[in-house]
C-alpha cells in the first residue's frame, strides 16, 4: 500500500513536471524577454504598446473575430451534428463523413483553396460575375468578414465532431424517460440534451475561441489592412523588433487567458454523468419518403458547399504551370504536377517528416492527456485546476510564439536548468506539435473521463483488478470514442501544422506545409495544389481511421 | 496496441532521420527562387560530387530573421541573396563570418562589404512592371511618380513590403528622395500615402503577386528586374526602367557565422563570383553581375540593353540602414491600408 502510494506520488509529480517544462517554462522565457533590455528590466515597451492605437485596435479585432467565430461555428456545427446523429435518411453515413471535410484542409491549404475559389479572380467569383454581367467582381475576399468566413468554415468542425461524440455517449434511455414523463421535443432538448452536452459544447467553444485567437494563415493572407495580434507579432519579428514581438505576445496571451478563465469555469461547473447501461442509441428514421428526400437534399447541398474548396484544390492541381490566366475555369489540364511530384526524390521527404512528427506528437499528447484526466477527474489530486489549465494553456499562445519560445529556450545546453540544444533537430518540432495538440487530446480526454461513469471502475476495483488493469481493461476502452476524436484531430493538426513549423523547421525536417509554401513562392500553384491534395488524402486516411474507432467504440 | 505504435514510430523515425546519402550537406538560405537555386545546386554538385547542396527559399527579410533566430545554433551555411543593407545589419549583429573570396578584387567597389562580411554578386535594379496584355507599352507609367496618376487607382498590386528586400529598398528610395529634396520625411510619407491609396492589395508572396497580375486583378506593380524577366513569359509582364533613375541594390552573399560546413560555404561563395558562376547567372537566371572583367559580347542581349538604359539612382544606403526600420514601422502603423479605396 505504502509503495503504491509513493508510486502514485511520483507519477503525479512527473506529470506536473513534464507539463510545466513543456508548456510553461518556454513561455516564462518569453515573459522575461519582453521586459528585458540590454540595460536591465523595463516596462517601457508595454507603455508604448498601450499608447499605440493600431496595436490596441489589432487586439480588439482578435477578440471580436474570435467571439464571432465561436458563435458562427456553433450555429453551423451543432445543428449539423444533431441532424446526422438523430435522423436516419438515405446517404446519411456518406454525407456525415463529408460534413467533417473542412478538417482535411490544413490552415494554409484551406485559405489558398478558398482564395482560388472565392478570391477576386477565383472560379466562383468570376462565374457569378459572368452570369450577372457585372463590371466588377461580386465581392472582395478581404478584411474581417473574409477572415470570419474562413474561420467559421474551418472551425465549425470542432463543434460538429465534439457534439457527435457527446451525443454518442448519451444513454438514449434518458430521452425515453423524458418522453414518458411528458416532455416535448423542445423541452427535452433544452432541459435534457443540452445540459448533458454542456461539457462537450464548452470544450468545443474553448477550442474554437483559442484556435481563432491564434489563427494566423487567414488574417495573413486575407487580412488586407485589417490586423489581428498574430499578424502584428509576425510583422514585428520580421522587422527584427523582437522585444515588441514579445510584448505583443504577452498581451495577446493575457487577454486570451482573461477570456478563457470564465469559460473554463463554465465548463467545469456543470458536470453531469449519464449512467451507462450500454444501450445503443436509436436514430429516428425519417418516415415519409418525401421528407427523407428533403432532408437528404438539404444535407447534400450543405455538404456540397463545404466540399467546394477541396474540389477547387483538386482542379487546380491538374493545371499546368502558368496556363490559367484570365479564364473563369482553367483551360488546360494535365497530370504534369503529379508526375513531377512523384518523380522528384526530395518530394517524399516532407511527407515522411510530417507523418512521423505528427504521429509522435499525437501519441505523446494522448498519453499525457490520459494521465492528466486520471489525475484530475478520478484521483482529484491537489492542483487539478492547475493541471487542467496547463492542458489548455498552449491555445492561449499563438504557434509562432510557442515556436520562438521553444527556439530560445532550447538553443543552449544547460542540463541543470533542463535546457538542451534541440534547435535544428526533429525533436523540437515534435515538442512543438505535442504542445500545440495537447489541448485537443486534453479536452477530449477530460470530457471523456467526465462522461464515463466512475462506478464501472469502482466495480472493476472491487472485483480485484489493479489500477493498471482497470485502466487498460475498463477506463481506456470507455474513453476510446473521446480519445479517438481527440487523437484524430491532433494528428490532423500535426500533419498540416504551419505556424510553428515555419520558425522551427530545417531543410532536413521540413514538413509538408513548408514544402507547399515553397512551391507557392515559386509560382508553382498547380504543384502546391497537388501537394495540398496529397496532404488532404493523408489526412482523410487518418481521419477515417479515427472515425472507425469512434464508431467501434460506441458499438462496444 | 499503443506499444506497437510507439515501436513502429521509433523504427520509422530511425529509418527516416538516420539514413540518407553520405554526402556533406551544405545548407543555403536564399530568396532567389527554385529555378536559379536548382541551377546552381546542380553546377556546384557537379564540381564537388561529395557535397549535397540543400537550399531553403524565402524572402530576404525572412532570411535575416531566421539567421538571427538561429544564431545560437546556426542551421544555414551560406546566405545567398538579399540587399546589401540586410547583410550590413547582420554583420552588425555578428551573424556573419568574414571571408574574402578569391574574386574580391574583380567586382565593383560597392560590391565589397566592409570588414569582408559579405560581397555583392549581382546588381538588382527596381523596376515598374505591368501586365502587357492589359496595358499598352505607350500607356505604361514611365517614372515612379506616374504610378500615382489617377488612372492607376486600384490597379496597383504590391508585394507585402515588410517581408521584401526589393520593396523596402523602393520605399527607402522614396524616403531618401524626400529628405534629399525637402530635408524632411513628410513628403516621402505623403508619397507613400498616395501609393497606398492607389494600391489594391499588398500581396503575401511573389507567387500570388504574379498570379494576381496574370489574372489582371491589378495591372501595375513595383518589383525587381530579374524576377520580372524570369516570369515575364508566363505572366505577360513587361517592365519600365524609371526615367528619373532607379535604386540598384547590391545583392550579396555571405558565410553564416558558426556554419557547420564553413569550408564548403566558402567554396560556394567562391563559385558564385567566379567567371563561370557569374556567366551562368547572367545567361540563365537574368542576373546583372558585379564582376567588371567580363566583356559585353559574352553577356546576353537583354543585359547589354539594361546596362545601356539603366539610370542608377544615388541612394544613401547607410541612411536606409539606420532609419529603414523606423520608416517601415511608421508606414505599417499609420499609412498601410489608410488610403481610401
Amino acid at each position: 500500500m505504502n509503495s503504491s502510494r509513493r508510486g502514485s506520488r511520483v507519477f503525479v509529480a512527473l506529470v506536473f513536471a513534464v507539463l510545466i517544462w513543456a508548456v510553461v517554462y518556454p513561455n516564462f522565457v518569453v515573459l522575461i524577454e519582453s521586459v528585458r533590455t540590454e540595460g536591465g528590466l523595463t516596462l517601457t515597451r508595454y507603455l508604448d504598446f498601450l499608447r499605440t492605437e493600431s496595436e490596441l485596435r489589432a487586439l480588439w479585432s482578435s477578440v471580436w473575430i474570435s467571439l464571432a467565430t465561436v458563435a458562427l461555428s456553433a450555429l453551423v456545427g451543432v445543428p449539423l451534428a444533431f441532424l446526422f446523429a438523430g435522423y436516419e435518411f438515405p446517404g446519411r453515413r456518406a454525407l456525415g463523413a463529408l460534413a467533417a471535410m473542412p478538417v482535411l484542409l490544413p490552415p494554409l491549404v484551406g485559405v489558398i483553396a478558398i482564395l482560388f475559389l472565392y478570391g477576386e479572380s477565383g472560379i466562383a467569383s468570376r462565374m457569378i460575375q459572368g452570369i450577372l454581367g457585372l463590371e466588377e467582381p461580386p465581392w472582395r475576399l478581404q478584411g474581417a468578414f473574409a477572415i470570419l468566413a474562413v474561420h467559421a468554415y474551418s472551425m465549425y468542425v470542432y463543434f460538429y465532431l465534439f457534439t457527435l461524440a457527446g451525443l454518442a455517449r448519451v444513454d438514449p434511455a434518458v430521452f425515453e424517460a423524458a418522453a414518458s414523463l411528458g416532455a416535448g421535443r423542445l423541452r427535452t432538448l433544452v432541459r435534457v440534451t443540452l445540459p448533458l452536452l454542456t461539457p462537450t459544447l464548452a470544450g468545443a467553444s474553448l477550442l474554437t475561441f483559442m484556435t481563432s485567437m491564434a489563427s494566423f494563415s487567414a488574417p495573413y493572407v486575407l487580412g488586407g489592412g485589417f490586423r489581428v495580434m498574430t499578424t502584428q507579432i509576425f510583422n514585428s519579428k520580421l522587422q527584427g523588433e523582437l522585444g515588441v514581438a514579445m510584448v505583443e505576445t504577452v498581451m495577446l496571451a493575457a487577454v486570451s487567458l482573461l477570456i478563457l478563465w470564465p469559460l473554463s469555469r463554465w465548463e467545469g461547473g456543470r458536470e453531469y454523468v449519464a449512467p451507462g447501461k450500454g444501450t445503443r442509441s436509436v436514430r429516428v428514421r425519417v418516415s415519409s419518403r418525401w421528407a427523407a428526400a428533403g432532408v437528404a437534399l438539404v444535407a447534400g447541398l450543405g455538404v456540397a458547399l463545404l466540399v467546394l474548396p477541396h474540389l477547387t484544390l483538386l482542379l487546380v492541381s491538374f493545371v499546368p504551370d502558368g496556363s490559367w490566366t484570365t479564364q473563369t475555369l482553367p483551360p488546360v489540364y494535365s497530370l504534369e504536377n503529379y508526375v513531377e511530384l512523384f518523380s522528384e526524390a526530395r518530394t517524399l521527404r516532407p511527407i515522411i517528416n510530417s507523418l512521423i512528427m505528427a504521429s509522435a506528437a499525437t501519441v505523446a499528447a494522448v498519453a499525457l492527456a490520459v494521465a492528466v484526466g486520471q489525475l484530475v477527474v478520478r484521483w482529484g489530486v491537489r492542483g487539478k485546476k492547475l493541471l487542467e489549465g496547463l492542458l489548455i494553456l498552449p491555445w492561449a499562445l499563438p504557434g509562432t510564439v510557442l515556436a520562438i519560445a521553444l527556439a530560445t529556450t532550447f538553443s543552449v545546453s544547460q542540463p541543470l536548468t533542463l535546457r538542451w540544444v534541440l534547435v535544428g533537430t526533429p525533436w523540437i518540432l515534435m515538442l512543438a506539435y505535442t504542445v500545440r495538440v495537447l489541448p485537443l487530446t486534453g479536452r477530449a480526454a477530460l470530457a471523456g473521463f467526465r462522461q464515463l461513469d466512475p462506478s464501472l471502475e469502482e466495480a472493476a476495483a472491487s472485483l480485484g483488478a489493479g489500477p493498471w488493469r482497470t485502466l487498460r481493461r475498463v477506463t481506456l476502452p470507455g474513453l476510446l470514442p473521446a480519445l479517438a476524436a481527440g487523437a484524430s484531430l491532433a494528428f490532423v493538426t500535426g500533419l498540416g501544422e504551419f505556424v510553428a513549423s515555419i520558425v522551427l523547421y530545417t531543410h532536413r525536417t521540413r514538413p509538408i506545409s513548408i514544402e507547399i509554401l515553397s512551391q507557392l513562392r515559386d509560382f508553382d500553384l498547380g504543384a502546391a495544389a497537388a501537394y495540398g491534395v496529397l496532404l488532404m488524402l493523408l489526412v482523410a486516411g487518418a481521419f477515417l481511421f479515427g472515425q472507425r474507432w469512434l464508431q467501434g467504440g460506441t458499438a462496444a | 496496441m499503443k506499444r506497437h505504435l510507439i515501436g513502429i514510430t521509433l523504427a520509422v523515425m530511425a529509418v527516416a532521420f538516420g539514413c540518407g546519402d553520405s554526402r556533406t550537406v551544405l545548407t543555403v538560405y536564399s530568396p532567389h527562387g527554385k529555378e536559379q537555386l536548382v541551377l546552381f545546386e546542380e553546377r556546384f554538385e557537379a564540381l564537388h560530387p561529395e557535397v549535397d547542396v540543400q537550399w531553403v527559399d524565402m524572402g530576404s527579410q525572412e532570411v535575416l530573421d531566421r539567421v538571427r533566430s538561429e544564431s545560437a545554433n546556426p542551421q544555414a551555411d551560406v546566405w545567398y541573396g538579399g540587399p546589401a543593407l540586410f547583410f550590413e545589419r547582420a554583420a552588425a549583429d555578428e551573424l556573419l563570418e568574414p571571408y574574402r573570396p578569391s574574386w574580391a578584387g574583380s567586382v565593383l567597389p560597392e560590391a565589397r562589404g566592409p570588414g569582408d562580411h559579405y560581397f555583392g554578386v549581382y546588381l538588382t535594379p527596381a523596376v515598374i512592371a505591368y501586365n502587357s496584355e492589359a496595358v499598352d507599352s505607350a500607356e505604361a507609367p514611365r517614372d515612379w511618380d506616374d504610378v500615382l496618376e489617377p488612372r492607376w487607382k486600384g490597379e496597383v498590386l504590391i508585394r507585402d513590403p515588410l517581408a521584401s528586400g526589393t520593396m523596402r529598398t523602393i520605399f527607402g528610395m522614396i524616403m531618401y528622395r524626400s529628405i534629399q529634396e525637402t530635408g524632411d520625411t513628410a513628403a516621402g510619407y505623403e508619397w507613400l500615402r498616395k501609393l497606398d491609396a492607389q494600391t489594391k492589395e499588398y500581396v503575401l508572396n511573389p507567387a500570388l503577386l504574379y498570379q494576381k497580375l496574370a489574372r489582371q486583378e491589378g495591372v501595375i506593380t513595383l518589383w525587381n528586374l530579374p524576377d520580372v524577366l524570369r516570369v515575364q513569359d508566363r505572366v505577360h509582364l513587361a517592365y519600365v526602367l524609371p526615367e528619373s533613375g532607379t535604386p540598384v541594390l547590391v545583392d550579396g552573399v555571405a558565410v553564416v557565422r558558426g556554419a557547420e560546413q564553413g569550408e564548403w560555404a566558402r567554396a560556394f561563395v567562391d563559385y558564385l563570383g567566379s567567371v563561370e558562376g557569374q556567366l551562368l547567372a547572367a545567361r540563365s537566371a537574368y542576373r546583372n553581375i558585379t564582376r567588371t572583367d567580363i566583356p559585353d559580347d559574352s553577356l546576353p542581349d537583354w543585359l547589354v540593353n539594361v546596362k545601356r538604359e539603366l539610370v542608377p539612382m544615388e541612394v544613401d544606403w547607410a541612411l536606409l540602414e539606420t532609419r529603414g526600420r523606423e520608416w517601415m514601422r511608421y508606414w505599417d502603423a499609420s499609412i498601410r491600408g489608410q488610403g481610401v479605396r
